[in-house]
C-alpha cells in the first residue's frame, strides 16, 4: 500500500468504516439488514437479477422521497411515510419487473412485494435526525451497490453450492452441499461470510495501522 | 362436532404458525428486526410483542375484508397494488393501536409503548403474514389464527434467541464470530431443527 494512502486510511479509519456501506459498513453482512430476501429467496442467480432489479429501482427514490415527505413529520409518524411511499412506488416496480422478467417474479414468491417493509429500505424513518435530500440520493445508492455485492455472492455461493450450477448451467457433477438451498442453510452460510467479512475488515485495519507506524 | 370443527381448524392453523410455519425459523421474515432487537437489548420484548399481535391481529381482520372487496374487481395487475393495500391495512391498525393505547395506558406507559409500536407495525413479519393469508386463500378464521399463531411464533422466536445469545456470546468465540455471525449459525441450527421436524420447506 502506498504510504500517503495507508496514511490515510490510517487517520480516517473510523469514519471510513462507519461510511463505507459497500464493503466496510455492508448492508447486510455487517448490519444484517435485507436477511429475508437473501436468506430464503436468492437461492440462485436468477432470482438475485429479479430481487436486485427491484432494490435497484426501489431503494434510492424511497429514500429520497420519503426524505422530501417527511420534513414536516412527527417522528413516530416517519414510519407511515417510508412504507407508504415505497408502497406506491413499488407499483411501478412491479410492473418494470413485470416486462423484464415475465413470469421469473414468481420465482422469488412474497419476497418481492414485501420489500417495502424490508430494512433495508425503510430502516432510515428510525433515526431522530432528519435526512437532506443530496444525502439519501448519495446513501440511498451506496447502500443500495452494498446490497447487490452481498446479494449476487451469496446468490451465485447457494447455486454454486446446493445445486452445482450458475445461472442455471451446471458446473459441477453433483451438489458439494444441498443443504445451501434451504432456509436454514442460508442462514448458516450467510452468519460464516459475515464472519469472514469482520475478518478482512479486522486484517484490512491491522495492516493499515502497521503500515503507518512502520513510517 | 359443527362447533368444534371450526375451533379445532382455528387451534390447527394457530400451532402451523408458532411450530412448523414459524415466520422467523421458516421464511426468515423479519429476521432483520430480530437481531436488532437481540443485539440492542434496549427494547422491552413483552411490550413489544404484547404491539407487534395487537398490530398484527387488527391488520390481517383488515386485510381479510380488503382483499376480498378486491376480488369483486377483475384487472390482472392486482399484485402490483397488493403491498400498497396491506400496508394501509397495517397502517389503520397502526393508528387504532395508538389510539387504544393513549385511551388506556397513562402519559409515561403510552410513550413508552408508541416508542416501539413502527418497529412492531412496519415489519416483515406483518406484511409477509397478510401476503400469506391473501395468497393462500384463507378464510376469516384461518387468517385470524395464522395471523395470531405468526406473532405469537415471532415473539417466541425473538425470546429464543435471546435467551440463547447469554449461552453463545462468550470468550470461548473466536472474535470474528460474535454479535450477527454467530446469532445468525445459531438462528439457522434452530431453522434446521424445525425443518428436521416438518420434513420440507414451506412454499415462498
Amino acid at each position: 500500500m502506498k504510504q500517503e494512502r495507508s496514511l490515510y486510511y490510517a487517520e480516517n479509519m473510523d469514519r471510513l468504516m462507519h461510511r463505507d456501506r459497500f464493503f466496510f459498513n455492508n448492508p447486510v453482512f455487517m448490519q444484517g439488514l435485507g436477511l429475508a430476501p437473501i436468506v430464503v429467496a436468492a437461492t440462485n442467480l436468477n432470482n438475485a437479477l429479479v430481487l436486485g432489479f427491484a432494490v435497484l429501482l426501489l431503494l434510492t427514490p424511497t429514500r429520497v422521497l420519503a426524505a422530501l415527505l417527511s420534513r414536516g413529520n412527527y417522528l413516530r409518524f416517519r414510519g407511515v411515510t417510508y412504507a407508504l411511499t415505497a408502497a406506491v412506488l413499488y407499483i411501478g416496480v412491479w410492473f418494470a419487473a413485470n416486462a423484464l422478467f415475465g413470469v421469473g417474479i414468481q420465482a422469488v414468491g412474497l419476497y418481492l412485494p414485501l420489500l417495502v417493509v424490508e430494512p433495508i429500505i425503510i430502516k432510515r424513518y428510525e433515526r431522530p435526525q432528519k435526512e437532506r435530500v443530496p444525502t439519501a440520493l448519495r446513501k440511498g445508492l451506496i447502500t443500495t451497490c452494498g446490497f447487490l455485492l452481498a446479494l449476487f455472492l451469496v446468490a451465485a455461493l447457494r447455486e454454486l453450492l446446493g445445486a452445482g450450477s450458475l445461472f442455471g448451467h451446471p458446473v459441477t457433477v453433483r451438489p458439494a452441499l444441498p443443504m445451501a438451498q434451504l432456509t436454514c442453510g442460508g442462514f448458516v452460510l450467510i452468519g460464516i461470510l459475515a464472519a469472514f467479512w469482520r475478518w478482512i475488515r479486522n486484517l484490512f485495519k491491522r495492516v493499515v495501522s502497521m503500515e503507518a507506524n512502520a513510517k | 362436532m359443527t362447533i368444534l370443527r371450526p375451533v379445532l381448524a382455528f387451534f390447527v392453523y394457530a400451532v402451523a404458525a408458532i411450530a412448523a410455519q414459524n415466520a422467523i425459523f421458516t421464511r426468515a421474515l423479519g429476521v432483520s428486526r430480530l437481531v436488532k432487537i437481540v443485539d440492542d437489548g434496549s427494547v422491552e420484548l413483552l411490550k413489544f410483542g404484547v404491539l407487534l399481535t395487537s398490530v398484527q391481529f387488527l391488520s390481517s381482520l383488515l386485510g381479510y375484508f380488503a382483499n376480498r372487496l378486491l376480488a369483486g374487481f377483475s384487472f390482472s395487475y392486482k399484485a402490483a397494488f397488493q403491498p400498497l393495500v396491506l400496508v394501509l391495512c397495517s397502517v389503520v391498525a397502526f393508528f387504532v393501536v395508538l389510539l387504544i393505547v393513549a385511551l388506556l395506558g397513562g402519559k409515561i406507559a403510552a410513550k413508552d409503548y408508541v416508542e416501539l409500536l413502527p418497529m412492531a407495525t412496519f415489519n416483515c413479519c406483518v406484511l409477509g403474514t397478510l401476503l400469506l393469508t391473501t395468497l393462500g386463500g384463507y378464510t376469516l378464521a384461518q387468517t385470524l389464527a395464522f395471523s395470531l399463531g405468526s406473532s405469537v411464533g415471532y415473539v417466541l422466536a425473538v425470546l429464543l434467541v435471546n435467551e440463547g445469545q447469554r449461552k453463545i456470546q462468550n470468550r470461548n468465540l473466536p472474535a470474528t464470530f460474535r454479535g450477527l455471525p454467530v446469532t445468525l449459525v445459531y438462528i439457522g441450527i434452530l431453522a434446521l431443527a424445525i425443518y428436521g421436524f416438518t420434513g420440507h420447506t414451506p412454499a415462498i
